[in-house]
């Protein structure tokens, strides 16, 4: 188990000498108690205190990263196996498989997929990861040329899927700078394959059945010069992934067994069910999930329950509040209450962009809640939007005081009245119908 | 609170449907919960279901699946036998919409078209009476006498209205969905209500309610995985199998405004990947609305 930061700080020299970097040891101990520190940066340990250390506050999944520059991912360094628990940091790369066994055409128009889907939600550009190149041609030359024609890794992260040490040659001959994930080692073709990782100073998959074998396999590999692994528990169904993906992160998180602190890597494509996969991946644990091209479907599905697993439990995504001019509003356009919560924010935002209403948005501060959450919750009171109104300077940009407040506020109307002097009114439940509704009652 | 690698306790079980040996007409009933692990982990029994919701009145149902099933909508006899020879599902969850409209006083039509959905199928049924507070005595009682001898889950129990719903259930021998809003404690205090006005534990299933994706999906799922943890560390009052239906999922913006032609796959992907992700959190039983998605759940559930 992690090591608490009292616990920790016992161990420093205690001198407060602050060449970590830190006012204080004790700064420092609480850093390294959360993961967010490396005991190298003490220069004053001796090497058994830093062995002693070193094992109980490194993060228990490693964080490697794939790719390199602005499209780059980072995975792992994750702390949890429930989300509750904290949060979980990294999402899953989703990686786009091409064959070189494919004529160009297919491969160049599966990778601009890659490159420009994007699909906004909540004030977030979700993306596709990466590509993933397999050789199926087993001829070393065209899985470099294939590897080329994906951008050869300057702009999109790659992984290199083949088995035999010349075509990994050749890929990376063309690659090796921009971090591919090479994938995969296995028992037979480790040495030469963790020569390359190292030579090249990529991330490296290692490729094994069950948990026991994959830990011997990653030690060997990481004692061979290649420490950014990631683990392929090659699972020969879907329930066997869980149920490895789990049994491994348990016993990173658990600090059981460091050689499988690594993040995990899924083949969405072997089960036939590439969607189940895709949701098993993303829900258990994950780092790499390499995919056939999705339909527009299945991409936003995907993207968005990545996007749901991965959120802050304790946080949810947030605006800041404060009085939004929406379509140049004048003094007296409407002024519409709503709440910080980023979906409340956005699915509003959407409809009056498209119905080109000049409004003000006037965003309470309801610690993230939605509308009737924070109703029903008791966040969003009169108080609060008498307040804010004063706080934000709402008085200053409009000529009239008249609120429109959503439909499922409509219970606060009188008490948001007598509070803030301001008519209410109730407007509709449901955002779509807030252009027609302001339309017909917005008289100014 | 943290799970233990060892076996945990075993959740409830709760039996649905019965046979004509039983006392029914079914001509099979289901065991769900038993479970004594997460999810998924290998370890059996692990007996999951998939119910295909449908309706007495379409006017309160997506647009895109009165589009999918055209007439069947318009005849829940029909419907319901299509969702388990045609589409596949496990069963079949009645939802009585025809109680939203103003005024509603059509009693004795609940009563008959449980009975006739009941013909028309042979696994157990799921019911969900009224939906609205002022009809659930009546409403209840008929779908309960209706249903008699069947052991149908009914729905829905909630905080501030359990009592008809369990009224029904107890004096016609049938199960009851708990519903709470996405709360370990509130699904806990729930079901000690209802356990306190004489409902057996093995009768009661918790619906922990679920946000559609991207729509508070992640709070569900947390909650589901939450509840299942609790009960294998020992938490008797929860430790009832759970039941999820994302509801909101056919109206969410991505499938509303999908282009005709992407929309049964839009639906059928939102509904999947919450669905399918419900299972994984711990669900037994995950009902949805679009048939194309059940039997997507089904193969998903074999890989
Ligand atoms: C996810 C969720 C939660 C999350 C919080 C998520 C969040 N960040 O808000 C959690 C789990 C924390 C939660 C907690 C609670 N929840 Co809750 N929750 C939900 C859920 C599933 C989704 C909410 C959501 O994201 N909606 C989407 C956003 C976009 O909706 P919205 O903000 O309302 O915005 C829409 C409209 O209001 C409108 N709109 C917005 N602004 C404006 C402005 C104007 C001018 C107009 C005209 C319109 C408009 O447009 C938007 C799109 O149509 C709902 C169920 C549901 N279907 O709504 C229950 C729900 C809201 N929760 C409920 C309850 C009871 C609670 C709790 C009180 C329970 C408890 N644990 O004690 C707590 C309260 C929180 C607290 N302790 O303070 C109930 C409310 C019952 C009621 N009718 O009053 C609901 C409806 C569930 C249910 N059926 O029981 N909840
Ligand atoms: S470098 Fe070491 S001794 Fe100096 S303050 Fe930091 S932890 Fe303490």
């Amino acid at each position: 188990m992690a090591m608490k930061a009292l616990d920790i700080y016992k161990n420093l020299p205690k001198t407060n000498c602050k060449k970590c970097g830190y006012p204080t040891c004790l700064a420092f101990a609480m850093k390294l108690a959360v993961g967010k520190a490396e005991i190298e940066a003490c220069p004053d340990l001796d090497p058994e205190t830093k062995t002693l250390l070193g094992g109980v506050t490194r993060p228990p999944v490693r964080l490697v990263q794939v790719g390199a520059g602005e499209r780059s991912v980072a995975i792992g360094e994750e702390f949890v196996l429930f989300r509750h628990e904290k949060t979980f940091y990294h999402p899953p790369g989703i990686m786009v498989q091409v064959s070189d066994a494919w004529p160009e055409d297919k491969v160049r128009s599966a990778v601009e997929v890659v490159r420009d889907t994007v699909v906004h939600r909540v004030g977030q550009d979700l993306v596709l990861t990466g590509v993933a190149v397999k050789n199926e041609s087993n001829r070393p030359d065209r899985f470099a040329e294939t590897v080329a024609l994906a951008g050869g890794g300057s702009s999109l992260p790659l992984v290199l899927i083949a088995d035999d040490p010349a075509s990994f040659e050749a890929a990376l001959a063309i690659s090796g700078h921009y971090r591919p994930l090479i994938h995969a080692a296995t028992g037979d073709n480790w040495q030469a394959l963790a020569a390359l990782a190292k030579r090249y100073g990529c991330p490296l998959a290692v490729r094994a059945s069950g948990p026991a074998e994959l830990a011997a396999l990653a030690g060997k590999c990481a004692d061979a010069g290649a420490p950014d692994l990631v683990l392929d528990p090659a699972p020969r169904s879907l329930r066997d992934f869980i149920a490895a993906a789990t049994e491994i992160r348990r016993a990173a998180v658990g600090r059981t067994e460091p050689a499988l602190g690594y993040p995990l890597y899924l083949d969405a494509g072997s089960f036939g069910e590439i969607d189940t996969a895709l949701a098993a991946g993303i829900l258990k644990y994950a780092g790499i999930i390499v995919t056939p091209p999705l339909s527009p479907a299945s991409r936003e599905a995907a993207l968005t329950l990545r996007q749901n697993i991965y959120t802050d439990p304790q946080k949810p995504i947030q605006v800041t509040p404060g009085i939004y001019p929406i379509n140049e509003p004048g003094p007296s356009a409407p002024v519409l209450l709503t709440v910080n919560f980023s979906l409340t924010y956005f699915t509003l935002l959407s409809y009056l962009d498209a119905s080109r209403i000049p409004c003000y948005l006037f965003v309470a501060d309801t610690e993230g809640l939605s509308v009737l959450t924070a109703v029903a919750g008791g966040k969003l009171t009169e108080t609060l939007v008498a307040d804010s109104l004063k706080k934000f300077g709402v008085v200053d940009q409009v000529d009239h005081r008249r609120l429109v407040i959503p439909g499922y506020a409509a219970p606060l109307s009188g008490k948001i009245e007598d509070a803030t002097g301001w008519k209410v009114l109730v407007g509709p439940r449901d955002a779509a119908d807030l252009p027609g509704y302001l339309e017909k009652e917005w008289k100014a | 609170m943290t799970e233990s690698s060892d076996e945990g306790l075993a959740i409830r079980e709760v039996r649905l449907g019965a046979t004509r040996a039983e006392g029914g007409t079914r001509e099979v009933s289901y065991v769900i919960g038993g479970e004594r692990a997460l999810p998924f982990s290998g370890k059996r029994p692990e007996r999951l279901l998939v119910a295909l919701e449908i309706c007495d009145d379409p006017r309160f149902w997506p647009p895109v699946v009165r589009d999918y099933v055209g007439d069947l909508s318009n005849d829940p006899g029909e419907w319901a036998r299509a969702a388990e020879r045609t589409y596949g599902a496990d069963l079949v969850r009645l939802n009585f919409t025809s109680t939203k409209q103003r005024g509603f006083d059509a009693f004795d039509a609940i009563a008959a078209t449980t009975e006739e959905v009941l013909a028309a199928t042979t696994r157990p049924l799921i019911v969900e009476g009224s939906n609205e507070p002022e009809l659930d005595s009546e409403v209840f009682r008929r779908c309960g006498e209706g249903g008699e001898g069947e052991r149908l889950l009914l729905g829905t129990a909630e905080a501030d209205r359990y009592r008809s719903v369990a009224a029904a259930a107890l004096a016609y021998g049938h199960a009851v969905i708990a519903q709470s809003p996405i709360d370990v404690n509130l699904a806990k205090q729930l079901n000690i209500l209802l356990c306190e006005t004489g409902v057996p534990q093995d009768r009661i299933v918790i619906d922990p309610y679920t946000g559609a994706l991207g729509y508070g999906f992640e709070y569900s799922y947390s909650v589901m995985e939450r509840i299942r943890l609790a009960a294998l560390a020992g938490d008797a009052d929860l430790a009832m199998p759970m039941i999820s239906a994302p509801t909101d999922t056919l109206s969410v913006r991505e499938v509303r405004e999908a282009v005709p032609a992407d929309q049964d796959a839009m639906a059928v992907a939102w509904e999947f990947y919450t669905a399918y992700s419900a299972f994984v959190a711990g669900a037994s039983i995950v009902c949805v609305r679009h048939p194309r998605t059940v039997e997507r759940l089904k193969k998903a559930l074999e890989v």
